[in-house]
């Protein structure tokens, strides 16, 4: 029988590092209970984010998030890409290491985005394989992700969640849940997110990640630049109550606040875990659904970091 | 439509070429590159891309279209703020637009993406008119363009914070005698740039949010460096410049010393030999040197 979370550690609520706010937790050192990092901004990193990281890593639980693993695309898997991986996993003893059901480019390119795959059996295959190569250079749990997306593919004969359900048990690797690309892609591609939640692997769900959007009336986009909104947060207390609850993250890359409201943000998560009541009341009321109207929103997948100069 | 496994393939080359074509969706789909993928053209690109109950499938696929270059122009305007207030922001995202489409990110990192604009910028700028002798605006961005790479290059390279470097009193130590002999090993952070214009002045002052006006062309020679993880620069004399490279290339103190002094009247090789000692202990104050390595 599989353990709930592949038998993972659950963390607690966290949220994700940004430089923004380097200062603020190496001075005050926030009571968050974990951080989860942008893999891509650390691994090469010879500066300032891998030294204020390594400070976080002594204090805190760090979880790798990435967003350049491609593990559906059609080109080689980077090997050089995947062993600086495994070494930031073991300098900052990362707790798993995730990234995205998705490819990112191919012929060498890199879209920086996470662009979507048909859900059919040859791609099943394909995403397999190359999920049993990651795990054995990494040596570490690997999770991946439901992405938000924006288009359907004719070559797809199965749902989005069979396709994981099929993906994880084959490979055993584990599920990040991100309930607001749930809500995200079911509106863009009129599925049910109850249905999707009641159909994917609860036991293999060892993460989830909320965050906010922009609804542009016709569809949303992922832009994780607002507060989570009341239907994620539903979805929210359902995927808790399925899985039996796990490691929760709030993702914020766009329009960042100050790091106050963004943990107050994942402290509202305590308000949908059952029975469990909150500790900490809400700073502000939970906002309704906003209309951006913004058709040039952009999706933040990665955040660049700015060079500090005196 | 088959399912083979180069049937992905094509889907992904395919889509690739559609969402960053910068001409738009519609045209993307029709043109030859996509097509020599999937035959289809934009009236019935539903064989490929299914739409929705609210969006046809040119319209979806117009989401990453918009992102793409939307996302990687945000990026770069993040890592060239004074180029952006230089020429504004559309004529930038001009420049970048090109700049993505001859140079499109081939790295898993976005640290990487800018690395070649001061290169494209040098390949692309107008013809310089000779009658007018001297640096044009072109050179001023290029210049721009150099500086602010090279913080970005600087700012999350390798630095010397973690090792014992070069001081002014490890200067003291060493015999008169074995000064012509001596290297300096140079911090892996440290840049030297000489530049047509004072672009740091200028760079600095868009960081703290002025709007400062072009200025005037000046030979300006910067080391550039990192202390406490923050990118220091510093403006030096042509002299001191030519003496600091001369080092970083690896040349002793002695061949450093008579290159500078080359093309030197008896006045000027006076001034330099005032100067050594203080240039010496500034640059131990620096941190531009992990080491000074004496020949036995």
């Amino acid at each position: 029988m599989t353990p709930a979370r592949l038998g993972q550690d659950h963390l607690g609520l966290g949220v994700g590092l940004r430089s923004k706010h380097y200062g603020h937790i190496l001075k005050q050192q926030p009571d968050v209970d974990w951080f989860e990092i942008i893999s891509e901004n650390y691994m090469d990193s010879r500066g300032k984010p891998r030294y204020v990281l390594e400070q976080i890593a002594e204090r805190y639980p760090i979880v790798m998030h990435g967003v350049s693993l491609s593990i559906g695309s059609t080109d080689p898997l980077d090997i050089e890409y995947l062993d600086k991986l495994r070494c930031l996993a073991g300098a900052v003893d990362a707790h798993w290491v995730s990234d995205h059901v998705c490819w990112t480019g191919v012929a060498g390119r890199n879209a920086h985005d996470l662009l979507p795959i048909p859900f059919n059996d040859e791609t099943l295959r394909h995403v397999v394989e190359r999920i049993r190569t990651v795990q054995d250079i990494l040596e570490r749990p690997l999770m991946l992700e439901n992405p938000s997306s924006y288009v359907t593919f004719a070559d797809s004969t199965m749902t989005e969640w069979e396709f994981l359900t099929r993906m994880t048990e084959e490979t055993d690797c584990g599920l990040l849940l991100d309930v607001n690309n749930v809500y995200v892609s079911s509106v863009n591609h009129d599925f049910d997110p109850i249905e999707y939640l009641h159909n994917i692997p609860h036991e293999r769900v060892v993460q989830f990640h909320l965050a906010g959007h922009t609804n542009c009336r016709t569809h949303l986009i992922d832009t994780h630049d607002g507060h989570v909104i009341d239907p994620v947060w539903e979805l929210y207390r359902l995927a808790h109550e399925l899985t039996g609850g796990a490691s929760t993250l709030l993702e914020w890359d766009a329009r960042i606040p100050e790091f106050p409201v963004l943990h107050q943000e994942v402290l509202k998560a305590k308000h949908y875990m059952g029975a469990q009541l909150p500790d900490t009341p809400f700073a502000d009321h939970v906002e309704d659904e906003t209309f951006a109207g913004a058709p040039s929103s952009v999706p933040h997948p990665a955040t660049f970091v700015v060079a500090e100069v005196e | 439509m088959s399912h083979d496994p180069i049937q992905l393939e094509r889907i992904q080359r395919w889509m690739q070429s559609v969402i960053t074509h910068p001409d738009g969706i519609e045209a993307a789909i029709d043109s030859d590159a996509a097509r020599s993928e999937i035959d289809v053209t934009a009236k019935d690109v539903e064989r490929v891309i299914t739409r929705s109950q609210a969006l046809d499938s040119i319209e979806r696929l117009r989401v990453y279209g918009n992102a793409y270059y939307a996302r990687l122009l945000e990026c770069l305007r993040e890592e060239y703020p004074a180029l952006v207030h230089a020429v504004g922001q559309d004529t930038f995202d001009g420049f970048a637009f090109g700049y993505l489409q001859q140079y499109p990110s081939t790295s898993y990192t976005l640290a990487q993406l800018g690395r070649s604009f001061p290169q494209y910028l040098s390949e692309t700028r107008p013809k310089r008119d000779e009658s007018q002798g001297g640096p044009d605006w072109a050179d001023f961005l290029i210049d721009i363009a150099r500086l602010e790479r090279s913080y970005s290059e600087v700012f999350d390279g390798p630095g010397g914070e973690d090792e014992r470097l070069l001081e002014a009193d490890d200067l003291t130590a060493i015999a008169p005698e074995q000064w012509p002999q001596a290297r300096l090993i140079p911090v892996e952070c440290l840049r030297l740039l000489a530049l047509s214009y004072p672009a740091h002045d200028y760079a600095t002052a868009v960081r703290k949010q002025h709007q400062p006006a072009p200025p005037q062309p000046s030979l300006t020679c910067l080391a550039i460096s990192r202390r406490d993880y923050i990118v220091r620069r510093r403006a030096v004399s042509a002299q001191e410049f030519d003496v600091l490279q001369s080092l970083a290339d690896g040349h002793t103190v002695g061949q450093a010393i008579e290159h500078a002094a080359s093309d030197m009247n008896a006045e000027q090789v006076d001034e330099l030999a005032a100067n050594l000692r203080q240039w010496f202990t500034r640059w131990a104050t620096a941190g531009y040197f992990r080491r000074l390595d004496v020949a036995q």
